[in-house]
């Protein structure tokens, strides 16, 4: 079963990232590296035991766009999140036999010094037919 | 690293880096501001610390940056509700995507178009392109078209918003509609040009630096649209006509008219490229009014002196520029021309007749050309007010000083 797991952050979470001043205690050079780093070498272990699928980081919130029908007319609203809204900021998609091995490795993308930080897993439908079944 | 040549560099890349901002994330007019910020960014900071390896790259990316803490700042002023924009999908846009990439190139005209969109008035056309595609400030626009800067930006902020109201998508006009807003691209080109060659206003004749963006800009749509004729023949008109400038005015700054100009002082390289490019063009495919143009400009550079110009096949090139398009300043000079061939009577007529066109019978042109027709056929009292009366219908002084001399000469 292949699982995604989901990673999410706020505006101000980008701008620690950026090194920029927020609200929240500022991150390192080195810090940041360190994290880098980690993040790199565990996906780097998943890849090798053959479990890994895809990861990706997505842009700032305020690069989003959301896209709705009126009278079916597509009207785009522009980078709709506050600042401090916690959003889908990344993704990491695996592949595992078991929920529960997805959710150790799940818990290993939460950053330990971050109080309140979380991931989220959903279990990923191969077909239309997994959603009838 | 010269101050100039990162000027050049920089002026070559920000098409391409808006293109990109625009592509990727959109919002046309912030990002057009982002860009900006970063061009004097680089033009701060190369020259003293030295060029990136890769320069674009450097751009898009402080670009990118800077139009994320740009929006966020935008996002906080205003209300969610008010960044709603309705888009129309074109049917052809949910066809599959073209065969091949997007490249920098393409931007570069994408963004072409969208500064030329038919939405926008000219003055807005011209000031826009100006900008997002030549990378000019808007202070050094503000200068070359002789308005306060407040007005030029909020000439460009007005143009920005209304492209970015009207929803228009970063994308390659398709079919027909391409062709139509490829015309309006080259008249822009050619209206800048032109405000260079020939300043409507001012106390100088030549805005050169207006021509040579223009002649920039042109060669970089023909680079892009080799096969295209009329860009070619745009392209070799404006440098046939801007080969003359040397010649085109005295030491003191006064007009010189084609017939006295020096004609050793014109620049020979300009007029080679130019004939070449008219010559490679007028064969393939239909002929437009820029190559027609161009191969008058080329007669009339090819030509060892007034006399010995071959007039008559001018005067054919403007009668088939005649049957093109109903354009008054084209049969004021299909007149001069016939004038030349059959005598200046003969170009008397046909200026009678342009005297009932409404759209240029009070143009100081029309008297100016009577007033030369006038004085070649031996009536000079007749030539001395028709000189005064075109005097007084041009904002240029130049040429005021020019008719009022031709005038003084005759009394």
């Amino acid at each position: 079963m292949k699982y995604m797991i989901l990673l999410y952050g706020s505006q101000q979470d980008y701008d620690v990232l950026a090194g920029k001043p927020t609200d929240k205690p500022p991150m390192s050079a080195e810090d940041i590296a360190a994290m880098h780093a980690y993040m790199g070498s565990y996906h780097q272990k998943l890849i090798e035991s053959g479990e890994f699928v895809d990861a990706r980081g997505l842009t700032a919130p305020v690069h989003a766009r959301r896209v709705q029908l009126q009278n079916r007319t597509p009207v785009v609203t522009d980078g709709p999140y506050p600042e401090t809204q916690e959003v889908l900021a990344g993704y990491t998609i695996v592949e595992f036999e078991s929920f529960d091995r997805a959710t150790e490795i799940a818990a290993g993308l939460v950053n330990p010094d971050a109080p309140g930080e979380y991931v989220d897993i959903r279990p990923v439908i191969d077909g239309i037919e997994d959603l009838v079944a | 690293m010269t101050v100039d040549r990162v000027e050049d560099l920089l002026r070559q890349l920000a098409p391409q880096v808006l293109g990109a901002l625009v592509r990727r994330y959109g919002h046309f007019d912030t990002a057009e501001d982002a860009v900006q910020e970063a061009l004097l960014a680089a033009a701060t900071q190369w020259p003293t610390d030295g060029q990136p390896d890769n320069p674009r790259a450097w751009l898009i990316t402080v670009a990118s940056r800077r139009l994320t803490d740009l929006l966020r700042g935008e996002q906080a002023r205003r209300r969610r509700e008010d960044s709603v924009a309705q888009w129309t999908l074109p049917e052809q846009w949910l066809a599959p995507a073209a065969d091949r990439p997007a490249t920098d190139s393409d931007d570069t005209l994408i963004l072409l178009f969208m500064c030329c969109h038919p939405s926008l008035s000219p003055a807005a056309q011209i000031a826009l392109t100006l900008r997002a595609v030549g990378g000019l400030t808007t202070a050094e626009i503000a200068r070359a078209f002789l308005v306060p800067e407040a007005t030029m930006t909020r000439r460009i902020t007005r143009a920005k918003q209304r492209i970015k109201d009207s929803g228009i998508p970063f994308g390659m006009p398709s079919g027909a509609e391409r062709a139509e807003r490829l015309a309006v691209v080259l008249h822009v080109l050619y209206l800048i040009f032109n405000e260079g060659y020939a300043a409507t206003s001012g106390p100088q004749l030549h805005r050169s630096e207006l021509s040579a963006e223009a002649i920039r800009l042109a060669r970089l749509v023909h680079r892009l649209l080799p096969d295209d004729s009329e860009v070619a023949g745009l392209l070799g008109l404006m440098l046939l006509t801007d080969a003359r400038r040397p010649a085109r005015t005295g030491p003191d700054g006064a007009l010189v008219p084609m017939a006295e100009q020096n004609r050793s002082l014109w620049h020979a390289g300009q007029i080679a490229e130019g004939i070449a490019l008219v010559t490679a063009a007028l064969p393939r495919g239909v002929t437009g009014p820029y190559q027609l143009q161009a191969a008058i400009a080329a007669i009339h550079d090819e030509a060892p002196s007034a006399e010995a110009t071959d007039w008559p096949q001018i005067v054919a090139l403007y009668e088939v520029l005649m049957r093109l398009s109903d354009n008054p300043v084209v049969a004021l000079n299909h007149a001069v021309a016939v004038a030349m061939v059959r005598g200046p009577e003969a170009g008397l007529d046909l200026l009678e007749k342009l005297a009932a066109d409404e759209r240029i019978a009070d143009d100081h042109r029309v008297y100016a050309v009577r007033a030369h027709l006038l004085e070649m056929s031996g009536d000079h009292p007749a030539a001395v007010a028709a000189y005064r009366a075109a005097a007084d219908r041009t904002t240029s002084l130049p040429q005021q000083r020019y008719l009022h001399t031709r005038a003084a000469r005759l009394t």
